[in-house]
């Protein structure tokens, strides 16, 4: 247990180291470049992990929603905005903003979507999360 | 896209284009992880990976392209050339995927996962920041860049364990 919970936070690490190194890349380069370059690499390393895992074409694969496709799509612009970001905002803000963004967004699906939650939480987080983006503007 | 890069040592406060550019990115985030969770679960998470990074690569070539098309080339400017380990970014997001599957299909499931790795996220971000890491500038954050973490993050915990209170 204490070995998953120490994995869980690498993940964590994980994200951030990435975004640092694109954003060293992009300083040297341009934001698209270093998102070009993360994918890239990224790919390289995942093949052979899917051979050991199994196969580079599951059977499924051909069946899959077309959306199930446009999440590389998305990722590129993603990763290029990390980049812009990292080097005006630094790490932390950049980071905190993103998942700002992302937790925001996720609420309004979930509500969408009808996705069982406790609501009044997801509110508290909401405003919570609100003020943080605005004492982040403040002096 | 403007090549400003602010060069003071003393943090400044974001822009509100920054700001709305991260919630902005943020949201595409949500929709990224959507789109890769939907083919994920159809496939297998690593193919999902592979397929989300093969897609990408071949996205960024044609955005790189439509740029250089409409943009005359102009000088680069002095930045120094980026260190070979500058290119290994990709390495440790593909390890992400990896790395949180595991830890999603073991009892942590998916709401101690998320908890953990934003935990490890900010802190290793911090640190990042506090002593310049990896060629990226120093700086150490305001009283108030802290106080907007510990807000977005109590927050983003409120809103994971929301769910994970329901299931």
């Amino acid at each position: 247990m204490i070995w998953m919970i120490l994995l869980g936070i690498c993940s964590g690490m994980l994200v951030s180291l990435s975004r640092q190194l694109n954003g060293r890349l992009a300083l040297s380069t341009s934001a698209m470049q270093s998102s070009f370059w993360n994918h890239l690499v990224g790919f390289a390393v995942l093949v052979p992990c899917a051979l050991i895992a199994g196969s580079l074409w599951p059977a499924e694969a051909a069946s899959a929603h077309w959306f199930a496709w446009v999440g590389g799509a998305i990722g590129v612009v993603f990763v290029a905005s990390g980049s812009w970001l990292i080097p005006r905002l630094g790490a932390a803000l950049t980071g905190g903003l993103l998942v700002a963004g992302q937790m925001l967004s996720s609420v309004a699906l979930d509500l969408l979507r009808g996705v069982e939650a406790v609501l009044w939480m997801q509110l508290a987080g909401v405003a919570l999360i609100l003020l943080g983006v605005y004492l982040s503007r403040r002096g | 896209m403007p090549a400003r890069i602010p060069t003071a040592e003393e943090p400044r406060r974001p822009h509100p284009v920054e700001i709305l550019a991260a919630l902005c990115a943020g949201s595409l985030l949500t929709l990224m992880l959507l789109s890769n969770g939907m083919m994920a679960a159809h496939t297998t998470p690593i193919f999902a990976s592979l397929t989300a990074h093969g897609v990408g690569t071949a996205v960024a070539v044609l955005l790189l392209l439509l740029f250089r098309l409409r943009t005359p080339p102009q000088p680069r400017m002095a930045a120094s050339r980026a260190p070979l380990w500058a290119y290994l970014g990709g390495i440790s997001g593909a390890l992400t995927v990896v790395v949180s599957t595991v830890v999603v299909n073991s009892s942590l499931a998916l709401t101690g996962t998320m908890a953990l790795g934003l935990a490890g996220q900010v802190v290793l971000a911090l640190v990042f920041d506090a002593t310049g890491a990896l060629g990226l500038e120093r700086r150490l954050p305001r009283r108030n860049d802290l106080l907007a973490l510990a807000a977005i993050v109590a927050g983003t915990l409120l809103i994971i364990f929301a769910r994970g209170g329901a299931a």
